[in-house]
């Protein structure tokens, strides 16, 4: 795997972000698709427990801190997210020497309703408050009644925020934020666009290791230098004709997330059979918050948060797929049935039907190793291929 | 004409109203072979063996309320194999009634769509019928828990099921056992819970098999138009027995749980296996019954459950430890 050298400044980058975390003085743990804008608009530094999960799983230390929950009673056919997340909090300790404790607790459940059990069970925990941003699921048409209450809801949220930190937002610090957070999403998509190439410069494995600012720095400038530097990098690959998969014969659309633990593994896999997966579901679905509109932001926030990727009918993600498909000219998907996730992987039997391309599913875990195969995986990918 | 529903959180009311049968579909005896072709192995085997009765029944539709997402995600298979679904977004956090009015008037222009009639006066009716069923529930439970009625009464026209009821109240004689705690979502199966009675125990439950269909408060308000009886329709299902799939303000169902606990003398956790809104309150409810000095035991469940002996042995050693 001939890794992106950003990857190098991802990692310093990550490293400054955690550090930084144990400094703050007021924290808040948030989900990954919560409007993070109003925290960073209040100086409230977010703490990112999905990242945290993502980073134990490409670690191989899920199965190890799943234990630390399992022990107390945690079923093992929890979200490994959550159960890792969990466990490093019972445990005292992760590979970055766990999270900095909340002040108080952010969870939407625009991704999952997991969520919002995983941060009732750290609000007894921790003993903090817990707000809960309640974004109804849009199977059809966005209804207007469903953005009002998204709306009223953030309004109360900036509120419950001036309560805790004693402090009232400023309206024009949070437009900033929104701008940097524009800006950032925009030059992101620019990368992963640059997949569009042929042969492409990066790959998905790229994408997901470089994910990070995004989801944690979205709103700083952090993320905007990074990701023009990102676009920088991929721009001279293209120019010098550095390819990520050297013979690039078949193009593929990777879906659901990844599988952490095996993002070496799989990237080799593809690349000795000279396929390139040039793009994924998971990666893209944060280019959906640069839709911002800095005129009358409360009401744009709630819509680009209720329309999030894992909160759209299966028609809808099927548009979205196709688009993808048609976009980077790709040859057939990859989809990886997570038992940790259902809202992603439930309904995949039936988008499969309806894709463009043809198809295989892998059946597999984020985080937790023991749910992994690789015989198994193996034969169902070797046979996928051949057939293309 | 059947129309089908899951949760307990669903409006049967305005299903009733509006000329239809509100059916609420649990898993069968049938071992699930049709619904693997549209969902995984790890979606709960309530709502495999749901789709398994959608596919091979006849339905007139299927109403769904924002619940669990297993079941968020289930509207949409349904939909894509040709069936006439709607989804009801009930919201996850209790508290903002006017939103679910707006949500429930959505929803009854949905059922005039599919043919039926929405007035305010058969809205009144079915919800005082329903209201008499529910009553009448409570009073049979309070003398004698019995499953078989109160799941079959989700399944029939509410008249007749009031009747049934009745003469269930009639019947029933109270008997001075030890009591015991039965949480959990759904378990369709009666010989279940008279494992609990035959090894000598009297069942409360916290079930949607049980007394999350009938446990409700009711508004202190007379509906005067269909508006206000929205409104009442919502307030009276805010104010229902808590559901884990519901984020309820300070922690409200933790509370409820224990308080429900206080004079048991055990609590079992009767949960199906992949249910992540029940499995991610166990561990924390458990800590906490424990200091109160209960006995806790958790008991998985898959349908079609197989064989009830490990149940029974289960459920035996627990009366044992009692005493």
């Amino acid at each position: 795997m001939k890794r992106l050298k950003v990857a190098e400044k991802m990692r310093n980058l990550m490293a400054g972000y955690y550090m930084l975390g144990h400094q703050a003085k007021v924290r808040a743990w948030v989900t990954s698709g919560a409007p993070v804008e109003i925290l960073y608009a209040m100086d409230v530094y977010p703490v990112y427990p999905e990242n945290h999960g993502a980073l134990i799983g490409a670690a191989k230390l899920g199965s190890y801190y799943s234990d630390f929950s399992e022990k107390r009673g945690f079923s093992r056919d929890l979200c490994s997210y959550a159960r890792c997340d969990i466990g490093c909090v019972f445990a005292g300790t992760s590979p970055v020497g766990g999270l900095p404790k909340p002040s108080f607790l952010f969870a939407c459940n625009n991704i999952c309703n997991t969520v919002v059990k995983w941060y009732e069970i750290l609000s007894r925990i921790f003993k903090v408050p817990l707000f809960v941003l309640d974004v109804p699921f849009v199977r059809k048409e966005l209804k207007e009644s469903h953005l009002r209450y998204v709306e009223d809801q953030l309004i109360d949220f900036i509120k419950f925020v001036e309560k805790l930190i004693g402090m009232q937002m400023d309206d024009s610090k949070l437009r900033e934020v929104a701008m940097k957070s524009i800006e950032a999403v925009k030059l992101y998509g620019e990368c992963l666009r640059m997949s569009k190439n042929r042969p492409s410069p990066m790959t998905c494995f790229d994408a997901f290791i470089n994910m990070a600012p995004i989801v944690c720095l979205r709103g700083t400038d952090y993320a905007v230098s990074f990701y023009k530097e990102m676009k920088e990098e991929l721009e001279d690959r293209v120019k010098n004709r550095i390819y990520a998969v050297e013979n690039e014969k078949f193009r593929l659309l990777w879906d659901n997330i990844p599988v952490w633990y095996r993002l070496r593994w799989l990237s080799d896999f593809f690349a000795s059979r000279n396929a390139c997966l040039v793009a994924d579901t998971y990666t893209n679905a944060w280019t959906g918050f640069g839709e911002l509109r800095s005129s009358d932001l409360i009401s744009s926030l709630a819509e680009v948060y209720t329309v999030s990727y894992l909160n759209i009918g299966l028609e809808r993600m099927v548009e979205i797929i196709n688009g993808l498909i048609e976009f980077y000219e790709v040859d057939g998907v990859v989809m990886h049935s997570n038992r940790s996730c259902k809202p992603y992987s439930f309904g995949q039997y039936e988008i499969q039907k309806k894709l463009s391309v043809p198809s295989v599913i892998i059946e597999a875990d984020m985080v937790d190793e023991r749910a992994f195969s690789e015989a198994q995986v193996a034969t169902r990918l070797e046979a996928f291929l051949e057939m293309l | 004409m059947r129309i089908g529903y899951f949760c307990t959180f669903t409006p049967k009311e305005l299903i009733h109203s509006a000329g239809f049968l509100p059916f609420r579909i649990f898993a069968t005896r049938k071992p699930i072979s049709l619904a693997s072709a549209y969902i995984q192995s790890y979606a709960c085997s309530q709502v495999r063996g749901a789709l398994e009765v959608a596919l091979s029944d006849e339905f007139h539709g299927f109403v769904f309320t924002r619940s669990c997402d297993t079941l968020m995600r289930l509207t949409d298979i349904l939909e894509f194999l040709g069936k006439r679904v709607y989804n009801i977004e009930f919201p996850t956090k209790i508290g903002n009634v006017d939103y679910y009015v707006y949500e429930l008037r959505d929803f009854c222009k949905t059922l005039e769509s599919w043919g039926g009639e929405i007035s305010f006066e058969r809205v009144i009716e079915s919800l005082a019928l329903y209201r008499e069923l529910e009553e009448k529930l409570k009073k049979l439970f309070e003398v004698r828990a019995d499953y078989e009625i109160a799941i079959k009464v989700q399944q029939i026209d509410v008249s007749g099921a009031i009747k049934l009821v009745e003469k269930k109240i009639e019947e029933a004689k109270k008997e001075e056992k030890p009591k015991i705690l039965v949480t959990g979502s759904v378990c369709p199966y009666p010989e279940i819970y008279e494992i609990f009675t035959k090894a000598g125990f009297a069942i409360k439950d916290d079930l949607c098999t049980g007394r999350r269909f009938f446990e409700f408060n009711y508004p202190n308000f007379e509906p005067h138009d269909l508006d206000s009886a929205l409104r009442f329709l919502a307030e009276k299902y805010f104010s229902k027995a808590p559901c884990p799939t519901k984020h309820y303000p300070n922690d409200y169902r933790f509370d409820y749980l224990l308080r429900l606990a206080e004079d048991c003398e055990a609590v079992v956790f009767l949960l199906v296996k992949f249910c992540e809104p029940h499995f991610f309150d166990f561990p924390q409810l458990r800590e906490k019954l424990e200091e109160m000095g209960k006995k806790v035991a958790l008991i998985e469940l898959e349908f079609p459950v197989a064989s009830t002996e490990q149940i029974r042995t289960r459920v035996e050693a627990l009366k044992e430890v009692i005493g």
